[in-house]
C-alpha cells in the first residue's frame, strides 16, 4: 500500500518537473529550490528530523516509520543546503569585496609544493554586470624559502603588464650561494609583497576596463548619432560624421576615429582616461583645422565626445 | 619599364611586374583553386587596386593588327574584363582554363608584386595549416646607460609598458633595416576570420627596385633572380605582445644556411623595427611552434589562455561564468552530467568495476585537461619534442610512479638528427635561464639517459587526452606537460616539470 501510494505521489512531481522544463522555467524552479534549501527554518527542519529522538513536532511531520531512504535523501538534502550556505557566502564576499582569495589543489603528480595553490580572483563589472573574473594562481616553488610566491597561473590579457608588477612586487628570492660571493654588501634582501601587488593589478584591470568602456561608450554614442540623426535625405553621411571607432593598441588607450570623408583620427589617454593626444589625419597628411577645432577639449573621453558631436552637427548645416 | 636603373636602398614597388612565363609565377597560380582564382581576378579588377594589377587591354589605335591566333583575345575596357569573369563564376569549368586565361591573357605582360602576394595570401586562406608558426614574444629592453659603449642591454622585467605597433611606422623602420643589396616587398593582409594582421615580405637578392630586380642581369635567363627570393610570413595578433614568425621559403634550390640566416636577419630587425627612441625591445622565444594559428592566438594571443592551459582552461573558458548575484549552487565541474542525470540514473542498475573505472577516467581526464585538448576545438598541435632529464627511476621508484609508461607513447622516429638540432638548441636556450636548478646536488649513482620524447599528430593534446580517458594513460600519474598547460611545443623536463617555465608562462 505504502509504496504505491509514495510512487502515485512521485509522479505528478516528476510531470510537473518535466513540464517547467519543457516551458523554460527550470531556472526559476532552481532558484527557488536554492532559496527553499538556503533558509533557516529549513535547515532546522532538516536537523530536527534527522534528530535521534523525536520531539512530538517532528513526529507528526514524519511518517511513523522512518525508512532507509527517505533517512538518505534528507542526509542529501542537509548536505546539499550546507553546500548552499558556503556557496552563499562565498558569493556575498565576491559581491562585497572585488579582490577574492581562494585555494586550488595542482593537479599535477610533481607540481611544487605538493600541489598547493592560492588563487585570487578579480571581479570586473561592466554596465551592472559581473564579467568572467580574471584569475591568478600564485604557489610556492622556493624550496628554501617556504614564504616567496610566484606567478603560477593567470588568466589575465596580455594589455596588463602582470610581469613587470609582479617583478616589482613579487620578486624571487636571492639565491644564497651565488650572490654571497658578488653582492655580499647588498642592502636588503628582496621582500615580496603580495598585498600591494593585488592592489597594483586590481588597478590595472579596473583602469583597462574602463578604458574600454570609454570607447565603447564612445562607439554608442557617435555611432547611434550617424546612423539616424545626421543621415541626409538620400542616404549618404555628412562628411563629419564618424562612421567607425576603434581601439588601436593592446592596452586600449588609443582610440582610432573614422569619419565619413576618410579622414582618420587617433586619440591618445592616459591611465586616468585623460586625452593627452589628438590628431587628425586628412588625404593630404595632417588635418590641423580639424584638430584645432577639436583639440580645444583637453580633458577627459567624454567631453572630446560631446565635441565630436557638435562637430559631426555643427559644419553639416 | 624603367629605362635605366641605379642600385638604391628603397623598397621593391608593388606595381613592379615579374614575366608571367616565370615557373615560380606560374606554380603559385596553380597552387589555388578556380574559385579562388576568379575572385581574386576579381579583386584585382576592383577599384583600388586596379592600379597595381593593370590587366592588359586592346587599344583602339592597333585593332586592325589583331593576332587571330591570340587564344583569348584581349578585352576593350576593365568594366567588360570584369563581366566576364562573373560570367566565368557562374560557369563550370577547370581550373586550368582560369589560370591560362590570367596568365596568357589578360595578365599576359606579367602579374605585378602586389598580385603575386595577393596570390599567396588567398593560398594561405584556403590552406591554413601551409606554414609552420613560431612564436616570439616582445620584451621591452632596459635603457642604456649614458656613456657605455656597446653594453649589452638586459630585458627590463620591470617595465609596465606594454608594446605597441604601428603598422606603417614598423614597415619604416624595417626597411631601414634592410641592407643595400637586398629589395623587399612588403603586404599586409587582414584574414578574415582571425583576429591576426599578417604580413608577407618578399625579398630578393638585387641592388636595383626596378624590373631589372627581376628579370636578372646576369644573362643566363629570366628567372635567376627569381630562385633566390625568399618569403617570410610575420604575423601581429591584436591586442597580444607577441609576434609569429613563418620559415622563410625558398622558390628556388635553397640550403638550410641560407634561409636561417634570412631568418636570423629578421629576427634582429624586427625588434628594431618596433622600437622607438627611448623605447626598445627585443624578442624572445617562446618555445610554441605550430602550424595551427588558432593556437597560436589561444596560447599567445590576447585572451586570457596564455598562461592557463590544461586543466587550468576552466578559469579561462567562459563556459563557467558565474556570477556572484546568481544564487544559484553551481553543479561541480565534474558531476555535471551527473547531477543533471540524476532522476534517470537512479532507476539504473549500479555500475560494475569496469564501468566504474570508465567513468572514474574521464572524469580524471576532464579534471586534468579541463576544456582544452578537445578534438574538435580546432586547436591542434602538430609536433611537441620533450627532453627528459629526470633520472632513471630505479624499480622500486618506477613501480611507485608509474614511469616508463609515458616513453611507450612515444612513436618512434627516423630523422633524429634534425630533431636534436633543435633540441640542442632549446638546452642552450633554457640553459641560461635557468639558475635556481643548477646547485642541485649531482647524484652520481643516478643513471640519468637522455629521453627525447616526441608526440605527433593532428592534435597531440587531445590525442593524449583520448589516452586518459580510455584509461591507458593513468591521468593522476600523468605529469602536467603532457596536459599542454605550459603551451610550449618544445620543452626540456625536469623534476617532473617543463624546465625554466616551472608553470608560469611569465
Amino acid at each position: 500500500m505504502d509504496p504505491t501510494l509514495d510512487e502515485l505521489q512521485v509522479d505528478p512531481l516528476d510531470e510537473e518537473i518535466a513540464s517547467l522544463k519543457q516551458q523554460g522555467k527550470f531556472l526559476t524552479l532552481k532558484v527557488e529550490c536554492s532559496t527553499i534549501l538556503s533558509s533557516p527554518s529549513i535547515q532546522e527542519a532538516l536537523l530536527s528530523s534527522l534528530n535521534p529522538q523525536p520531539s512530538p513536532k517532528s513526529a507528526a511531520l514524519r511518517p511513523r516509520k522512518p525508512r532507509k531512504p527517505v533517512e538518505r535523501d534528507e542526509q542529501r538534502l542537509l548536505e546539499r543546503s550546507k553546500q548552499q550556505e558556503a556557496y552563499n557566502q562565498q558569493c556575498l564576499y565576491r559581491i562585497a569585496a572585488s579582490v577574492t582569495a581562494f585555494k586550488v589543489r595542482d593537479p599535477d603528480p610533481s607540481a611544487v609544493d605538493g600541489g598547493h595553490v592560492l588563487g585570487l580572483r578579480f571581479e570586473i563589472m561592466t554596465r551592472g554586470h559581473f564579467l568572467q573574473p580574471y584569475y591568478v594562481m600564485l604557489n610556492r616553488p622556493y624550496p628554501g624559502n617556504p614564504k616567496f610566491l610566484r606567478i603560477h597561473r593567470h588568466t589575465v590579457p596580455p594589455a596588463i603588464p602582470l610581469p613587470g608588477l609582479a617583478a616589482r612586487h613579487l620578486p624571487a628570492p636571492k639565491q644564497q650561494t651565488e650572490d654571497r660571493g658578488e653582492e655580499g654588501t647588498l642592502p636588503s634582501p628582496p621582500k615580496q609583497d603580495i598585498e600591494r601587488f593585488v592592489k597594483s593589478l586590481r588597478r590595472e584591470i579596473m583602469r583597462y576596463h574602463n578604458r574600454l568602456g570609454v570607447s565603447a561608450d564612445l562607439r554608442r554614442s557617435l555611432g547611434a548619432h550617424s546612423s539616424h540623426g545626421l543621415m541626409a535625405a538620400d542616404g549618404s553621411l555628412p562628411p563629419n560624421a564618424i562612421v567607425d571607432v576603434s581601439i588601436a593598441d593592446t592596452e586600449a588607450k588609443q582610440i582610432r576615429l573614422t569619419w565619413a570623408d576618410e579622414r582618420n583620427g587617433r586619440l591618445v589617454m592616459d591611465d586616468d582616461g585623460r586625452v593627452v593626444k589628438f590628431m587628425v589625419f586628412g588625404a593630404e597628411g595632417r588635418d590641423w583645422e580639424t584638430t584645432r577645432q577639436l583639440g580645444e577639449s583637453q580633458g577627459h573621453v567624454e567631453d572630446v565626445a560631446k565635441m565630436l558631436e557638435q562637430f559631426a552637427a555643427g559644419r553639416e548645416s | 619599364m624603367a629605362r635605366f636603373s641605379v642600385p638604391t636602398k628603397a623598397r621593391l614597388p608593388s606595381s613592379l611586374r615579374v614575366d608571367s612565363s616565370n615557373p615560380a609565377v606560374i606554380k603559385s597560380l596553380n597552387r589555388l583553386s578556380r574559385e579562388a582564382l576568379i575572385s581574386l581576378a576579381l579583386s584585382w579588377l576592383d577599384g583600388d587596386t586596379i592600379a597595381n594589377a593593370v590587366p592588359y587591354l586592346e587599344r583602339r589605335s592597333d585593332e586592325d593588327e589583331i593576332d587571330p591566333d591570340d587564344v583569348y583575345p584581349p578585352c576593350e575596357s576593365v568594366q567588360q574584363l570584369y563581366e566576364l569573369y562573373v560570367d566565368m563564376q557562374q560557369q563550370k569549368g577547370s581550373k586550368r582554363d582560369v589560370a591560362n586565361r590570367i596568365l596568357e591573357g589578360d595578365w599576359r605582360h606579367g602579374l605585378s608584386l602586389y598580385q603575386l602576394a595577393m596570390v599567396d595570401f588567398y593560398h594561405l586562406e584556403e590552406h591554413p595549416m601551409s606554414q609552420k608558426w613560431t612564436a616570439y614574444k616582445i620584451l621591452p629592453l632596459k635603457p642604456p646607460t649614458k656613456g657605455v659603449e656597446d653594453e649589452v642591454l638586459r630585458v627590463d622585467d620591470k617595465a609596465l609598458s606594454v608594446p605597441r605597433f604601428h603598422p606603417s611606422t614598423f614597415l619604416q623602420s624595417l626597411q631601414d633595416q634592410v641592407l643595400p643589396d637586398i629589395k623587399a616587398h612588403y603586404h599586409f593582409h587582414r584574414p578574415k576570420d582571425l583576429p591576426v594582421l599578417l604580413l608577407r615580405i618578399f625579398v630578393i637578392e638585387s641592388p636595383y627596385n626596378s624590373s631589372l630586380a627581376l628579370s636578372g642581369v646576369t644573362g643566363s635567363g629570366e628567372a635567376t633572380n627569381f630562385t633566390s627570393s625568399r618569403t617570410v610570413y610575420l604575423a601581429f595578433p591584436d591586442g597580444s605582445s607577441h609576434i609569429y614568425i613563418t620559415k622563410s621559403q625558398a622558390n628556388g634550390p635553397a640550403t638550410g644556411g641560407e634561409s636561417r640566416s634570412l631568418q636570423n636577419l629578421i629576427i634582429q630587425g624586427v625588434p628594431k623595427a618596433l622600437s622607438r627612441p627611448r623605447e626598445r625591445y627585443t624578442l624572445k622565444p617562446t618555445n610554441l611552434t605550430s602550424r595551427n594559428l588558432e593556437t597560436l592566438l589561444d596560447k599567445r594571443g590576447p585572451g586570457r589562455g596564455n598562461a592557463a592551459g590544461g586543466g587550468w582552461s576552466i578559469y579561462a573558458s567562459e563556459k563557467n561564468k558565474k556570477s556572484p548575484l546568481d544564487a544559484v549552487l553551481p553543479s561541480p565541474p565534474l558531476s555535471e552530467d551527473s547531477s543533471l542525470s540524476d532522476k534517470s540514473r537512479k532507476r539504473l542498475k549500479p555500475l560494475n568495476s569496469v564501468q566504474r573505472a570508465a567513468k572514474r577516467a574521464k572524469l580524471v581526464a576532464q579534471a586534468r585537461f579541463g576544456d582544452s585538448g578537445l578534438v574538435n576545438d580546432g586547436k591542434g598541435i602538430e609536433r611537441i619534442d620533450v627532453l627528459l632529464e629526470d633520472p632513471f627511476p630505479t624499480s622500486v621508484a618506477a613501480e611507485k610512479l608509474g614511469w616508463g609508461k609515458d616513453k611507450g607513447d612515444a612513436p618512434a622516429e627516423a630523422s633524429v638528427s634534425a630533431r636534436r638540432r633543435t633540441i640542442d638548441a632549446a638546452l642552450r636556450q633554457t640553459g641560461d635561464v635557468d639558475e635556481e636548478e643548477l646547485n642541485d646536488p649531482k647524484n652520481p649513482s643516478q643513471w640519468k639517459p637522455t629521453v627525447q620524447i616526441t608526440f605527433q599528430g593532428n592534435h597531440v593534446f587531445a590525442g593524449i587526452r583520448q589516452l586518459a580517458e580510455a584509461g591507458i594513460i593513468d591521468g593522476e600519474r600523468m605529469p602536467g606537460w603532457m596536459t599542454g598547460e605550459d603551451g610550449v611545443t618544445l620543452g626540456i623536463v625536469r623534476h617532473g616539470r617543463i624546465k625554466g617555465n616551472k608553470g608560469s608562462g611569465l
